[in-house]
């Protein structure tokens, strides 16, 4: 029996007469690298919400690490990590005085907490500018902040809404490898982004959310065997998203724009 | 290659940016909030329009008298008293109103002459204008009643005046809006303003003492103005109305001059804007620092009894006051208007009255204005945290260690400044009888803490976003202030009951005792309630996150 890091049942969010959210069913297992797919508005970001303790379901049930969300959203709390749209930052502290809150705030006596505060600055190349207000970092540094202030706990499950958006080449590298070594010691990363290659990339599995519902989930292989094959060619994940999805504007709208060419 | 069409003409360009400026204003509307500014705006509009009349009527009437009265070596005042309007008036308001992002224009295929044309269309629109041009007409009215000979000269005069006046104004604004660009510098402009603010309070009781020879200060530099371009004005004017002609003209072409010489200046600030200067919020660009060092003192141990996560929010909460110029510098306003009242209506001298107010009344007078002003903050107690206030939700703390957090920092600066206040007031006007002391400390706490407990839920319930560096738009929500009103309209009136019942019963301790039973109430009432507010929070976490996020 595998062991699932988050599970959902239903769950469901409604915002006035909109289901932004539609009854669905997760399963995340313990160490996966699972990316969360969808286009614009399907309810990606209301889903990790969810999840997170931003925002409450309407219905349906959500357990991390086994513990029911609604009965113990303390010790849940305790083992996630989160970075979250807009990141959630306070920006006029400074990069270590935020990391000192965060890390008190998750209950890490001061020494661990200014410890790993100055190796995840290093890590992150922002040590040099901790004298800065985090007000006037870039977006690129605001999110590699957000995302050390998300992991200085140690969680168990890191949940990321578009981490690398923003960031440099060189950075994202680093990331993508420290998040790699996170997987490899039994953390649940649960991922959405919006560049597809990332996720092919990074992500072991795979589920896409449409209009509010779960149209797609699994392995990488598991979703090439759901969708036709293409010939000569592995199907990449943007061919497996555009297939489950649909296509965008397609060629007869492109053509009432002739002006513009 | 897509077609390019012809540009739009001048006024056309105009026209667009009049119809967009409508069109914001009017979607601006659609808010629910922004119709009852609206019909702050149509409140406000109703005294401007009052001061105004009564400013055109006093125009009119000073440049009649002074013409008739052959006092019109004096006329280059009023055109002195419409620069400093004209001038002033603007920089005060840039903090306070939105700023219409004249700059962002510059993206379409504007000519530098439009650029420039619509930049002075804009000055002249502006209500301190519109205000200064009526004045002005009213002052060529009285010249034509009085002296008809004159009034081409004055006619001429107002031109000229009018357009120096707008384009040193849209040249202060452009440098104003350099200035502002920067948080830091911004913060700085607020400071500044606020000081000045203060200082006004203190004219007052200055003319009062030292007002007769600051009369002859200002006779002693009055000569100097003559460079001024209202004195070259004024002067036009009078040399006109003594039919020197040719001295009028020269006055003019004076005038003239000034307008040129700022015309330039204007053109060439403009020249810079529209070739692309960059004005940016963020700070100038990446330098090496040195590790910032956290020092022992850091450490809080003498907090070291609190919760990790109640000393984490409120270290957070004191670098926040920090770093908050705005409301730092507001910390300065209480102890100065205590001095101010003690001036005028306490002590062995006051200067409003012949008696002062004795310090039976002063003293608990004065600390309930104290708690009146310091704790209304509270009841918008998220309103800096911004999308910070995710990290609360996701966080495994309870609400009520943040709420802890942020009401011990509001207790321990109304300490500090009632601690100040009390030693202030007891310096100036002398401190109560014991009995009083005592209950109006009881009270205090009493008033304090209940409201304390209010504020959470008001906080809670009501939030609105604030920001930092910004004087435009931030204030409380409307029922969070109505809250307010209303509960220390109940608190300030309880509390002055218990103060009197000891002089109706004869027993002087009664209110002390009354306070402090009261005291222990609130302070029950308190701690029961932060579970409840936990549970609202989380009911609430929606309504937060949305308000101060977005």
């Amino acid at each position: 029996m595998p062991d699932i890091a988050i599970a959902t049942e239903k769950l469901t969010r409604r915002f006035g007469a909109l289901t932004a959210v539609d009854g669905i069913d997760l399963q995340v297992e313990s160490g996966q690298f699972f990316g969360f797919l969808g286009p614009n508005g399907a309810g990606k970001s209301t889903t990790i919400k969810m999840l997170t303790g931003l925002l409450a379901p309407s219905s349906g049930r959500m357990s991390l690490l086994g513990l029911d969300f609604s009965q113990h959203p303390i010790e849940v709390k305790r083992q996630i990590g989160v970075v979250p749209e807009g990141m959630g930052l306070f920006e006029r502290l400074n990069a270590p005085e935020y990391l000192e809150f965060v890390g008190r705030m998750y209950g890490l006596d001061k020494a661990t907490t200014r410890k790993r505060s100055d190796e995840l600055l290093e890590f992150m190349q922002l040590a040099d500018r901790s004298k800065t207000m985090i007000a006037d970092y870039s977006h690129g540094m605001q999110k590699k902040l957000a995302l050390a202030a998300a992991v200085i706990h140690g969680p168990r499950i890191l949940f990321l809404d578009e981490p690398f958006e923003g960031v440099d080449a060189l950075a994202a590298g680093a990331l993508k490898e420290l998040l790699a070594r996170m997987t490899e010691r039994g953390v649940t990363i649960f991922l959405t982004s919006h560049v597809l290659e990332i996720v092919e990339r990074l992500c072991s599995h795979v589920a896409i959310i449409k209009k509010g519902q779960l149209v797609a989930q699994g392995s990488m292989d598991q979703l090439r065997a759901g969708v036709p094959s293409i010939e000569g060619r592995t199907l990449t994940l943007e061919d497996i998203f555009l297939s489950v999805v649909g296509q965008g504007a397609d060629r007869s709208q492109l053509e009432e724009l002739s002006w513009l060419t | 290659m897509a077609d390019l069409a012809a540009g739009p003409g001048l006024l056309e360009q105009i026209r667009l940016v009049s119809w967009l400026r409508w069109r914001i204003l009017r979607n601006s509307l659609r808010k629910k909030s922004r119709r009852l500014d609206l019909l702050g705006l149509a409140i406000s509009g109703l005294f401007s329009t009052i001061f105004v009349a009564g400013l055109t009527v006093a125009f009119f009437a000073g440049t009649k008298s002074l013409i008739e009265n052959h006092h019109e070596q004096f006329l280059g005042l009023l055109f002195l008293a419409l620069l400093v309007w004209w001038q002033l008036f603007p920089i005060l308001l840039a903090g306070f109103t939105p700023q219409f992002a004249f700059r962002s224009l510059l993206r379409f295929p504007l000519k530098l002459s439009a650029f420039y044309l619509i930049g002075m269309a804009y000055g002249l629109a502006d209500s301190a204008a519109l205000a200064a041009l009526i004045w002005m007409i009213a002052m060529l009215a009285a010249t034509l009643i009085a002296q008809p000979a004159a009034a081409p000269v004055m006619l001429v005069a107002c031109v000229l005046f009018a357009a120096l006046n707008v384009t040193v104004e849209r040249l202060l604004g452009a440098w104003v809006e350099k200035l502002l660009a920067k948080r830091r510098s911004r913060e700085v402009f607020f400071s500044i303003f606020i000081l000045a603010m203060i200082s006004v309070q203190f004219l007052n009781p200055i003319m009062q003492k030292y007002g007769r020879g600051l009369v002859t200060v200002v006779r002693t530099w009055l000569p100097y103005l003559w460079l001024f371009p209202s004195s070259f004005a004024g002067d036009a004017v009078a040399r006109s109305v003594q039919h020197q002609w040719a001295a009028a003209a020269l006055k003019l072409g004076a005038l003239a001059v000034y307008v040129a010489l700022f015309t330039v200046l204007l053109r060439m600030r403009y020249a810079q804007l529209y070739s692309g200067e960059e004005l940016s919020e963020t700070a100038a660009p990446a330098r090496k620092e040195k590790r910032a060092a956290i020092s022992p003192s850091d450490e809080n141990e003498m907090l070291g009894f609190l919760r990790p996560q109640v000393l984490a929010v409120f270290r957070k909460e004191l670098l926040y006051l920090r770093r908050n110029t705005f409301l730092f510098f507001g910390l300065i306003f209480p102890p100065m208007l205590v001095l101010f009242f003690s001036v005028q209506f306490a002590g062995a001298h006051p200067t409003a009255f012949k008696n002062g107010v004795s310090p039976d009344l002063f003293f608990p007078g004065m600390m309930a204005y104290l708690v009146l002003i310091l704790i209304a903050p509270a009841y918008n107690n998220f309103a800096y945290e911004g999308k910070g206030i995710q990290t609360y939700f996701t966080s495994p703390t309870g609400f009520r260690e943040i709420l802890v957090a942020k009401n011990l920092v509001t207790a321990l600066l109304l300490f500090c400044e009632i601690a100040f206040c009390v030693v202030l007031v007891g310096w100036r006007a002398g401190l109560p009888s014991t009995p009083v002391l005592f209950a109006t400390l009881a009270g205090m706490i009493f008033s304090i803490v209940g409201q304390l407990t209010i504020a959470n839920w008001s906080s809670l319930n009501f939030p609105r976003r604030m920001e930092f560096g910004k004087m435009q738009g931030q204030r409380n929500s409307g029922m969070s202030v109505l809250i307010m009103f209303g509960v220390q309209i109940l608190f300030g009136g309880v509390s002055a009951c218990i103060l009197f019942s000891g002089r109706w019963t004869g027993s002087p301790w009664l209110p002390a005792e009354v306070f402090s039973v009261l005291a222990v109430a609130a302070l029950a009432g308190y701690f029961s309630s932060l579970d409840t507010f936990t549970d609202l929070a989380e009911k609430k976490k929606e309504v937060l996150i949305d308000t101060l996020c977005r």
